[in-house]
């Protein structure tokens, strides 16, 4: 595999991808929602009331460990702590599953329906150098909408908690800090091997969000429990599923690429 | 071993041939058409060769490599305007070619600026060359699709109707960029067409297929024989003289005659034209008559195809 020829088709599709705002908009909009529209509701609302109404289940269910944290905290305090670093936190991993789920979708089912397919295909660009290009264009998507939108979070977390908090500041943390930085790239770098190899097996770019959106929710589902677990439980337990999902990593990129025929490709062309 | 040389390929999609046991060859400097009707497997066969899809039979070798054990360095060597343009309507001109020529290898960019410069130039794009493909009209479009398939000189060429959407002048431009990169650059192309005008001019060889397999194959001018049958001339007299149709029919050689203008125009059909010709003139001048015009009457390649297609005569 030449390097060079993986960036050549990242760069192409970074281009592309830059001027489609068909594309961009869930890039946008998804992580603004997230980690600012969402968060300064449901934060301000329990440190204004002080009520964990709700999130009373999930404070019972917490480990004696993690409850002994709030022994010094009153119940504003309580309830604003456990939405910004609790509650909030496997979110973090469904941006970046949502944000690349357009791109890794387009990318070869976009070629398709466009018909510039076959003019690449005819390159000397191999199967592995055009699939992982195409991959870590939707993997940087998704990575720099969740960079983006961890960064304005901790800044609407730490604004309020600044004020409620008598100057301490909660974000981030060594667990927040591997969600981002680790589990967040290993889960979406899978999602996206996943997605471009439903995408190089479809007719069009529709067929392949059907698909993918079939396929991701129950994986959604399983990553959102998961990471709520690690979360809780700690950094170990956080290590663990980075090195659950980096095996996956491989074994999607593996997989796309032994899937991957240029003859079929040109079949399935609209 | 250069050129394009196809051993029996045959591609056959689930319970339909495409592709029936082609066998020809494209030589350095030569210009093979590919002729056939809609569904004939002129794309699949140019598919085949550049490498995009697999044979279920037969084995090709291009530039030299076969395109069974050696595609990427087919891939490299070749060079193919499809079907559709299969441009990046997003990106400009100039970023389109500076993608497929890194594609093709073109690591230099001095090299490749140059060479997309000339290359624009040349087709009279250079002027929208920061321009969104988006914007192009289809003549546009398809000049620089060809653009991007001679942009990093292959020796093979694959030319999926190359003067298509193109206007006149457009198309002349391009014919003699191919007659060109054929006959001085001793590139050998295999060029799919519908027009025969582009045949007629272009061609060295022609080959029809139908339903996937070969029926006719030669230079442009055998075609028109072949299918024709015989050779015809036509002679115009001054005045009408029907009375010499029975005369000239007694040429040896001369196999009908046929009589237009009230006598004043014969077209004799014969087998040697060269031979037949001067008897037919001295027969007519002997019976004092002045003869106007004498000239070849050649079958149309269109008429020869129509045939071939209809009969499905052998080479």
């Amino acid at each position: 595999m030449r390097l060079q020829n993986v960036s050549l088709v990242f760069k192409k599709d970074w281009l592309e991808i830059s001027r489609n705002w068909q594309v961009l908009f869930p890039v946008i909009v998804v992580p603004v929602v997230f980690s600012m529209v969402l968060p300064l509701f449901m934060l301000n609302f329990p440190s204004q009331t002080g009520a964990l109404g709700p999130l009373q289940g999930l404070f019972s269910n917490l480990p004696g460990t993690v409850k002994a944290l709030f022994l010094s905290f009153d119940e504003k305090q309580t309830t604003f702590y456990m939405v910004a670093v609790y509650f909030f936190a496997p979110f973090f991993l469904i941006i970046p599953l949502i944000a690349a789920s357009v791109i890794a979708s387009d990318s070869f089912a976009g070629e398709k329906e466009r018909r510039t397919i076959e003019a690449l295909l005819a390159t000397p660009v191999s199967d592995s150098e055009m699939f992982l290009g195409k991959m870590l264009v939707a993997f940087a998507a998704a990575m720099i909408s969740t960079l983006g939108s961890f960064l304005v979070y901790v800044s609407v977390v730490d604004a309020i908690s600044f004020h409620l908090f008598n100057g301490m500041l909660i974000l981030p943390n060594l667990t927040w800090l591997l969600l981002i930085f680790l589990l967040a790239p290993a889960v979406s770098l899978a999602s996206v091997g996943l997605t471009v190899t439903i995408s190089a097996r479809v007719k069009g770019f529709r067929e392949a969000q059907q698909i993918n959106a079939i396929v991701i929710v129950p994986i959604l589902i399983a990553v959102f429990g998961e990471a709520w677990i690690a979360v809780i439980l700690g950094p170990a337990t956080m290590a663990l599923l980075v090195v659950v999902f980096a095996l996956a990593d491989v074994f999607m990129f593996l997989l796309g690429v032994s899937m991957f025929r240029r003859e079929e490709i040109l079949a399935n062309m609209a | 071993m250069s050129g394009i040389e196809s051993h029996g390929l045959t591609k056959v999609f689930g319970s339909f041939m495409a592709v029936n046991n082609l066998t020809f060859r494209v030589e350095d400097g030569e210009v093979l058409a590919l002729l056939g009707p809609n569904g004939a497997g002129k794309t699949t066969t140019i598919r085949m060769l550049s490498c995009l899809i697999t044979p279920t039979s037969g084995d090709a070798y291009v530039a030299g490599y076969s395109i069974l054990k050696e595609a990427g360095i087919v891939r490299r060597s070749v060079g193919i305007l499809t079907e559709s343009p299969s441009l990046y309507e997003r990106l400009t001109a100039v970023e389109n070619l500076d993608f497929f020529a890194q594609a093709y290898g073109m690591n230099d960019p001095l090299e490749r600026i140059s060479r997309i410069r000339q290359t624009l130039e040349k087709l009279g794009l250079w002027e929208r060359r920061n321009d969104r493909v988006s914007t192009y009209s289809k003549g546009m479009k398809q000049k620089l699709a060809f653009a991007r398939a001679i942009l990093h000189k292959p020796q093979i060429l694959f030319l999926d109707e190359p003067t298509s959407n193109l206007d006149p002048s457009s198309a002349r431009m391009m014919r003699e960029e191919i007659h060109s990169m054929s006959k001085k650059e001793g590139r050998a192309i295999l060029l799919s067409t519908h027009r025969l005008e582009d045949v007629e001019r272009l061609a060295d060889r022609v080959i029809i297929i139908r339903e996937g397999r070969l029926v006719a194959e030669g230079t442009p001018r055998d075609i028109e024989f072949k299918a024709a049958g015989v050779s015809k001339l036509e002679v115009r007299v001054r005045g009408n003289h029907p009375e010499l149709r029975e005369k000239i029919l007694g040429i040896v050689g001369v196999t009908d005659v046929e009589v237009t203008d009230e006598g004043g125009r014969f077209v004799v059909g014969c087998d040697a034209l060269e031979e037949v010709t001067p008897q037919v003139v001295r027969l007519i001048v002997g019976a004092g008559c002045d003869v106007l015009s004498v000239q070849e009457l050649r079958g149309s390649l269109e008429d020869a195809y129509l045939n071939l297609l209809k009969e499905g005569k052998g080479a």
